[in-house]
């Protein structure tokens, strides 16, 4: 297998987005674009390239094990997963922002230092961002989706979450309060993979750098 | 089942992060550490043993070594922090400088053993592994890093590695360019972060940011390039900012000249953007890398100050393997091979006991693995 370069994509549009830059890169996976398969890995034989797609938290941790050599994730997982990985490209797409959310009354509760609590798919990130930059003790709950739901039914006074038209949170009487950082689709790397297949990889690396040029 | 033996089942797991080893992988794991511990040895290293723990400021942040919040620690009975070794360099630094004080010649010690660190959850990390490695103190020369970088080379090949590859790099090299720049310490320390983790936009971000310009900020980027031959490394040294950055290239040069003539150094690629974790490196740094593990399977460096926070000013240079990750890219590799040694039986009854006990002790004098049993051997 050490003569594959092996890539993990993020199921959904990241995946479609990716395949499309790595296109222009000169990259690319016939056997993807078969309909109706049921194949987990692709692989494109001339190239010695394969491809799976996988959940996006889960794409850190294929590539710090060395399950695959590269992955395409936002980076929002990045973050939350604290991998032991190299980061090696911004691809620009799949922007959107980190942000603390909550009703125009919870904006009062940012600007002290009190206790507040805070839902949230983001454990870390959330606590981060208000343990170490804003300096605030916050309680932190972990949910696993719709997480605006947490103000509106008294569970935490605001969310840290992904914003993109804000137009779930404007539906829900929820607004952007403060934001944490930018998010964007980014290109990560094995550490092994980077020494060992050392040409391979940086040749990847520079022909998809040069097409977002 | 009965609730003495529910009882009985929740004591059979482990904590998470630690495991047992036995059977086959242990033997192997063992067979493994001894080539290599004796291969450290035919250099002259002489095996050192320092404590499983020590007091919290052995490797607290001024040291460098290990984040306080993934240290393991605990207090004893006159309340001062004592910390269970998350890494041997600087007990074996405190150790020598206590003990080796006025020596001037050059030392050389080898240990192995276990270290902690309090990592997350969930992660699939290990909290306890096994570490071997060797320091050699009182030498600052080119040669005790070649030596060091060649010895680790011969231990992995006598592991029965063969496809690996050492990164070295010189942090000097690094420091050499932020004091080219007048950065100041928390910029630098930011920049080190991004750049060790190959985060090259992050690091211009930050750059663009603190105000330096394009020539200035290549400077920096310039150092994504991997470097595999001298001539590589002599067009580095042409263009290095200043004396300082220019001085870590010409050790670079040297260290290779060194592993060359050790006849390694095709096991070795340049890569300047090496920069450790434990802050305590000072000049050269090297990393091992090897397929079928996600981790680096040897890692080590010079560490010119450290002695000094013992109070023994001295140069010193060090490596270690990390046994684990090093069996699991083995097993990977499909290089393990081993045999659980054979073990005779001797079948003793009431009547013939001290016969059997006789030809056992002959059997152990004659070197075999022997087990006495009672029975006959028969049936089972």
């Amino acid at each position: 297998m050490n003569d594959y370069i092996t890539i993990a994509l993020t199921k959904g549009r990241l995946a479609n987005r990716t395949m499309e830059l790595l296109g222009k890169a000169g990259y690319y996976c016939e056997e993807m674009n078969e309909k109706g398969s049921r194949k987990l890995i692709f692989t494109n034989e001339e190239q010695k390239l394969r491809f799976f797609l996988a959940k996006g938290p889960d794409v850190p941790t294929y590539v710090e094990y060395g399950a695959a050599d590269i992955g395409v994730v936002g980076s929002d997982i990045i973050l939350e997963e604290n991998r032991r990985v190299y980061e090696v490209l911004d691809l620009g797409f799949g922007k959107c922002r980190m942000c603390v959310c909550g009703p125009e009354k919870a904006r009062e509760l940012l600007q002290h230092h009190e206790m507040i609590r805070v839902t949230t798919k983001y454990p870390n990130i959330a606590r981060e961002y208000f343990f170490n930059r804003k300096h605030q003790t916050v309680d932190i709950i972990k949910l696993n989706g719709s997480v605006e739901l947490g103000p509106i039914v008294d569970l935490g006074d605001v969310i840290v979450d992904i914003v993109e038209t804000g137009s779930t949170l404007k539906e829900n009487g929820l607004m952007v309060l403060e934001e944490v950082c930018g998010i964007s689709a980014r290109m990560i790397v094995n550490q092994v993979s980077m020494q060992m297949k050392t040409r391979r990889v940086r040749e990847i690396i520079r022909n998809v750098r040069d097409c977002l040029e | 089942m009965n609730h003495s033996n529910r009882k009985a089942q929740d004591l059979l797991h482990t904590p998470e992060g630690v495991r047992d080893s036995y059977g086959r992988e242990n033997t192997a794991k063992q067979q493994t550490i001894n080539k290599i511990m004796e291969q450290i040895r035919l250099y002259g290293y002489k095996d050192l043993q320092t404590p499983s723990f020590e007091y919290f400021d052995v490797f607290s942040n001024e040291i460098g070594t290990t984040p306080s919040r993934e240290l393991f620690k605990f207090f004893d009975k006159e309340g001062d922090t004592l910390v269970l070794r998350p890494d041997f360099t600087p007990a074996v630094a405190r150790c020598v400088a206590k003990y080796f004080m006025e020596e001037k010649e050059p030392l050389r010690f080898c240990y192995q053993g276990s270290t902690f660190s309090n990592t997350t959850n969930l992660q699939g990390r290990r909290k306890e592994t096994t570490q071997m490695g060797a320091e050699l103190m009182n030498d600052g020369g080119p040669q005790a890093d070649g030596e060091m970088i060649s010895m680790l080379i011969e231990c992995l090949l006598a592991a029965g590695l063969s496809e690996f590859q050492i990164s070295v790099g010189n942090v000097e090299y690094f420091k050499g360019l932020c004091e080219h720049l007048s950065m100041d310490g928390e910029t630098e320390m930011m920049l080190r972060d991004e750049i060790s983790g190959k985060n090259y936009f992050a690091a211009e971000d930050l750059l663009k940011s603190e105000g330096y310009d394009r020539s200035q900020r290549d400077l920096f980027l310039q150092i994504r390039d991997f470097m595999e031959t001298p001539a590589e490394l002599e067009a580095a040294l042409m263009t290095a900012p200043n004396e300082r950055a220019k001085k870590a290239m010409q050790r670079l040069i040297d260290v290779w000249n060194v592993v060359d003539a050790y006849g390694f150094s095709e096991y070795i690629s340049f890569d300047l953007s090496l920069l450790s974790k434990y802050h305590y490196y000072t000049g050269i740094i090297f990393k091992g890398f090897t397929y079928g593990t996600g981790e680096p399977i040897a890692s080590g460096g010079r560490y010119d100050q450290l002695l000094g926070y013992f109070g023994k000013k001295a140069p010193a240079i060090g490596c270690m393997i990390p046994i684990d990750p090093l069996m699991e890219a083995m097993e990977r590799q499909h290089l393990i091979d081993v045999q659980e040694p054979e073990i005779h039986k001797i079948y003793y009854h009431e009547g013939n006991y001290a016969a059997a006990l006789k030809e056992a002790r002959m059997s152990r004098l004659a070197g075999f693995r022997t087990v006495l049993l009672p029975g006959t051997g028969i049936g089972s």
